[in-house]
């Protein structure tokens, strides 16, 4: 089981929403943040603006959807270039992944990672 | 080291804070965040009698490994059964010591539970390390 923190465009949200949904990722959490990459946010003539509003989605899926779920979310979060096509442009995002060593559901209180498996140290 | 992620209700969010103190967890962080489960965030009549499953996309999801990410799993329900999912909810994040997660997570679920579909979910990841930032103290001391 892990867990992924991934931070994308507002404009871009949906879009990787609805694609995730299509392949049956439902389950997901919305953050609105603010932040800055490497480039200390943008600057405009003398003003700098370094809180961009961002969206984040927080998931947590077994293993062996990982690969493909961050697959998904970097191919539909990318921005298009007209010029230099398959490329994104700086800030589209970034996608963390995490290890979860526990899970529970409150409706049943089940674990569950009996059933997800876990991914932590004493893996 | 453990950080604890829960996603609750928003009506249950006082509850939560009281009883939380009365077991002694101190440092809590809440976010407002929205949210939905693997029912798409709505009550449990909806799908009765239908063929979804929730934990179905999973094992689709297996199979499509190597597919075009737009294949569409059949266990989803039809388009229009569907409603926006994401509903208001609060995400509570507590860092505590590994001995103390089991009873944290029991309050959670004891305070949280009403047994409708939304009540929310517990993850429990790994922590490296705290610092507290008055006094540059880490690790366990800097919890309490």
């Amino acid at each position: 089981m892990k867990m992924i923190w991934a931070i994308i465009r507002p404009e871009y949200s949906q879009k990787v929403i609805d694609a995730l949904e299509k392949t049956g990722i439902s389950a997901m959490t919305r953050l609105h943040v603010t932040g800055h990459g490497a480039e200390i946010g943008i600057t405009a003539g003398h003003v700098n603006y370094s809180e961009i509003p961002k969206e984040m989605l927080m998931l947590v899926l077994p293993d062996i959807d990982i690969a493909h779920a961050v697959k998904i979310i970097s191919t539909t979060a990318k921005t298009w270039q007209k010029e230099n096509p398959g490329h994104g442009s700086v800030g589209d995002g970034k996608i963390f992944v995490t290890y979860v060593e526990d899970a529970y559901t409150i409706r049943t209180s089940e674990n569950r990672k009996d059933r997800f498996g876990s991914s932590g140290k004493d893996r | 080291m453990k950080k604890i992620i829960a996603i609750i209700r928003n009506e249950k969010v006082e509850e939560t804070k009281s009883n939380l103190e009365k077991i002694g967890v101190t440092g809590v962080t809440y976010l407002y965040v929205t949210g939905k489960g693997l029912r798409d965030g709505m009550g449990p009549s909806r799908f009765q009698g239908s063929e979804y499953h929730p934990y179905g996309g999973r094992h689709q999801l297996r199979q499509l490994d190597d597919a075009p990410v737009s294949a569409d799993p059949v266990c989803l329900p039809a388009e229009k059964e569907r409603e926006p999912g994401f509903r208001p909810q609060r995400m509570l994040v507590i860092v505590a010591n590994d001995s103390d997660v089991r009873p944290i997570i029991a309050t959670l679920i004891a305070t949280n539970y009403t047994g409708h579909h939304g009540d929310g979910a517990i993850f429990v990841c790994p922590m490296i390390s705290a610092i507290r930032v008055r006094n540059g103290e880490q690790g366990d001391s800097a919890l309490v």
